[in-house]
């Protein structure tokens, strides 16, 4: 797949894409033609200007916020200048939100009927865009449908609009913004410019982390000392995030994924079953290569992001796995949803309720699909059963050896993740089932089934077992190697990674969330 | 002052050696930013040298002459030198096709000795197939590009539901013959596809097919240029060649891309459609499928929602205005169906279409084909 030629390389965005897109709106990100992708030639030399002459700048202040503001703005308008124009209205709104919440506060920081009415109001506008790219197509397919199927024959046109790359992702941020400005938990608003830098920066824009301000603006304020950038950490982060992204997310893609969940009739039980798993490793190399990436291009340039992965393959209950999993949206929806819903609090019922409601509103920011609502549904049933069952068998012991309890915990909840993405991924309800449905069938292909699939699986998931430690002193280890052997290092890695991946780059799956 | 203390009139000295000490930072795990700069732009230009064949293969196939200007001319210095060495050694090892250009000569020598002075004076004659029974199907293959995906998805479907065809879907995303150096089509016919004896082949192209091409000597056209369509025509009528059964006992329905939506950047699908087309003409063993007025209205110009025969509008394409939808999908298997049943009796089977699933009766395809069709994408 040629990367980023025109004509074609919409086509092979596209083509990747649509396997998943259907008549949904949830694919119609156009991503292909010129959007900045990390592993691409365009993205290094884009890269290589910002960060020198962000260390050159560095000293002063508002030159710097200037730049990385404008850097960011070319980064975003590489996909599609006219795009733009939401940004800065997003900016723009969201700063004046921010404003008038903090404006109407008492001065003590006190929340007021003006205060609650403005984040209300902010919390509206900002849904009101997102749903408008995100939902309206979906909503509006579906009256047509509904109505056909009552024998009312209406024309109602499909918009086909596109859908923003990053909008759910600097939505989110900019809701927490204003929220956390309203609960008083935030002081002071920040200025114009140093808003504009947190909604835009580069790094995080188009598929987070999701950053709050009160973990971003600090570090507006700090001057890094350029004597002691971590290198070791970053370049970790970016080699392992590409290699997952370009090599094994790519692999498992082409050689059983894609062709398994197009056409699940053609295929056998171990065939859907591999390509079952093959997915859950897919969805986890692509996303969190794709934050790895853009945690360690925000780390050489002295900034640093939350953590949005911890081996969520590991986790012995679906909790601990939303503890690991898209850590920043996890924490999101907890503190802007989860809470504001009543939490805890409450009787046990609302609770449940309210983690269900959660996990299905989770589960439609993805998309506007029954799939997702599907998916959500299984994350959400599991969390309540999970509660359930933890406080029912509170204090008894079943008498089984730890390792194979643990070992059966993480067996069902590995398991029950993996069954969730084949909602996640598949096209329609249908298609989930019907997948499904071939792992009891006989007969079909085992097309792409592989040793070498095999081992990718086994080896992605035993690779989330290995302690941090490991990582950690490899990459301190890394810093201590003289410059010219780093050089040699990094030119093979790249290189390899170039070879052991496909022509092209594939988009990042979470671009278009 | 001695002689040591006097500053440099060079300014300040660059000390090499630093580049191949071991770093003893004072904070674990950090390197100056300088330091940094410095190893990020070497290990680039490294890369980039060492991958330079890897790049210009790339970039061959993008519009983009300046980014092309400049990975050939990096490509030559390093071969040159055979710094390449160590990419196509990986590449070797891997067994990645390095390929730049089909060698449909070695191919077609392959297959000169099975055919027979017999099959020569069978040549401009169709191929008479079996006729298809649920006691002995006929075996039929459906390949071509990511937009036979969804097609070959639906045709496998319903052409299994006829009983009477044993189906096999070979589709290969962002492929087309434009990059064989990505994934060789007529090689993989000719070594994949053709010795299982599939009695039908449905193929498909063009949708990724519109960039720059290498000519034999690894010249770059410009697409859709002159010397471009004469090249991608060579492409076509060799591959066409490599479809001919020894025995004329094959058929290939050779699919012309449906035309593209507003917005997709795919331009050229009509000039593709003319090519196939008119390298059909003489080829009795293709035959020649339109998609063109089956995703359009009555003026060919691209329509995403379209009646099939049941009087119901649907939408028929994928909201990238490229791929099918299923009912496209579906729409376009039973037209093809109902081309083959004009080519072979395949009375014995299922091949009564659903209203809601094929076209209504009135679209049927162009007797000729324009060069170009005015307002298409």
């Amino acid at each position: 797949m040629p990367e980023n030629s025109k004509g074609t390389a919409v086509v092979s965005a596209l083509v990747f894409l649509d396997e998943r897109g259907r008549s949904s709106v949830r694919f119609s990100v156009q991503l292909g033609n010129f959007s900045m992708l990390f592993p691409t030639i365009d993205f290094a030399v884009f890269f290589l200007v910002v960060f020198t002459v962000s260390w050159l700048l560095r000293p002063h202040k508002i030159a710097w916020r200037w730049f990385i503001l404008a850097a960011s703005f070319v980064f975003y308008g590489w996909w599609d200048w006219n795009y733009l124009m939401l940004l800065f209205l997003s900016i723009g709104m969201n700063w004046f939100f921010g404003w008038a919440v903090f404006r109407a506060l008492t001065p003590e920081g006190e929340r007021t009927n003006a205060s609650r009415w403005v984040v209300r109001i902010a919390v509206i506008a900002n849904l009101g865009i997102l749903g408008y790219f995100k939902y309206v197509d979906f909503f509006l397919s579906t009256i047509t449908e509904r109505m056909r199927s009552i024998g009312i024959s209406v024309d109602t046109p499909l918009l086909n609009i596109i859908l923003p790359i990053g909008i759910s992702f600097f939505t989110f941020q900019a809701i927490s913004y204003v929220i956390d400005i309203g609960r008083g938990e935030w002081r002071k608003p920040l200025n114009f410019l140093d808003f504009g830098v947190y909604l835009s920066f580069f790094a995080h824009l188009v598929a987070g982390p999701i950053v709050r301000a009160s973990e971003f603006a600090p570090q507006l304020e700090e001057q890094p000392d350029p004597r002691y950038v971590r290198s070791g950490e970053a370049f970790m982060l970016i080699f392992r995030g590409m290699f997952k992204k370009v090599v094994v997310s790519s692999f498992l893609a082409t050689q059983i994924v894609d062709p398994v969940f197009a056409n699940p009739d053609g295929y056998g039980s171990l065939a859907v079953l591999l390509a079952i798993y093959a997915y859950a490793i897919q969805i986890y190399s692509d996303f969190s290569g794709y934050t790895d990436i853009a945690i360690g291009i925000a780390l050489l340039l002295g900034i640093r992001f939350p953590q949005n992965f911890d081996s969520p393959y590991i986790a012995l209950s679906l909790q601990d796995f939303w503890n690991r999993w898209h850590m920043t949206l996890s924490r999101w929806l907890r503190d802007y949803l989860y809470i504001p819903l009543g939490g805890n609090r409450g009787s046990k019922a609302m609770m449940y309720r309210n983690l269900f409601l959660v996990m299905i509103i989770g589960g439609l920011w993805h998309g506007a699909n029954w799939t997702f609502v599907a998916w959500g549904a299984i994350h959400g049933g599991y969390l309540v059963a999970e509660r359930i069952v933890r406080a029912k068998w509170k204090g008894h012991e079943l008498g089984l050896p730890p390792l194979l309890v643990k070992s059966m915990q993480w067996f069902l909840v590995f398991n029950v993740v993996c069954l969730a993405w084949v909602f996640f991924r598949a096209q329609s309800i249908d298609g989930a089932f019907t997948l499904l449905g071939r792992l009891f069938a006989s007969g079909g292909s085992s097309a792409g089934v592989s040793l070498l699939l095999v081992v990718v699986i086994v080896a992605s998931v035993a690779s989330q077992f290995v302690p941090p430690r490991v990582p950690q002193k490899a990459e301190v280890w890394f810093a201590t190697w003289a410059p010219a052997l780093q050089i040699a290092a990094l030119a093979a890695g790249l290189v390899l990674i170039d070879a052991l991946g496909p022509e092209g780059i594939a988009p990042f799956i979470y671009f278009q969330f | 002052m001695s002689q040591q203390q006097k500053p440099s009139s060079r300014g300040p000295r660059v000390n090499w050696r630093k580049l191949f000490e071991p770093l003893r930072p004072r904070k674990e795990g950090t390197m100056s930013a300088g330091m940094i700069l410095v190893v990020i732009l070497v290990a680039l230009c490294l890369a980039g040298l060492l991958n330079a064949d890897a790049t210009l293969r790339k970039s061959n196939a993008k519009g983009d002459s300046w980014r092309n200007g400049i990975a050939r001319t990096v490509a030559s210095v390093t071969d040159t030198f055979q710094i390449n060495f160590f990419r196509n050694a990986i590449d070797d090892a891997i067994g990645k096709n390095q390929s730049s250009e089909i060698d449909v000569e070695e191919l077609l020598r392959q297959q000169a000795e099975a055919e027979s002075a017999a099959a020569a004076a069978e040549a401009n004659k169709v191929p008479e197939l079996v006729a298809p029974t649920p006691a002995e199907p006929m075996k039929i293959w459906v390949g071509g590009d990511s937009i036979t995906q969804t097609f070959g998805t639906s045709f496998q479907r319903i052409t299994q539901s006829t009983g009477i065809f044993t189906p096999t879907l070979d589709f290969r995303v962002s492929t087309g013959l434009a990059r064989p150096d990505y994934f060789n089509w007529p090689e993989h016919l000719v070594k994949n596809v053709l010795p299982a004896n599939p009695a039908i082949l449905v193929i498909m192209f063009g949708a990724n097919d519109g960039q720059n091409m290498l000519d034999a000597n690894n010249k770059v056209l410009e697409r859709f240029s002159e010397p471009w369509l004469a090249e991608y025509r060579r492409r076509v009528s060799a591959t066409m060649d490599l479809l001919k059964s020894p025995t004329n006992d094959r058929i290939t329905i050779w699919c012309g891309p449906p035309p593209m939506g507003p917005g997709t950047k795919t331009k050229g699908m009509d000039e593709l459609s003319y090519i196939y087309w008119t390298e059909a003409q003489s080829r009795p063993w293709i035959q020649y499928f339109d998609t063109w007025p089956f995703f359009t209205d009555s003026d060919f110009q691209f329509v995403a929602n379209l009646p099939n025969a049941d009087g119901v509008v649907r939408g028929v394409r994928q909201r990238d205005n490229v791929h099918l939808s299923t009912v496209g999908g579906d729409r376009l298997t039973w037209a093809v169906i109902d081309r083959i049943g004009k080519l072979v009796d395949i009375s014995a089977g299922k091949v009564t279409p659903p209203p809601g699933q094929g076209p209504p009766a009135s679209v049927v395809e162009r007797t000729e084909i324009p060069p170009e069709m005015p307002g298409a994408e």
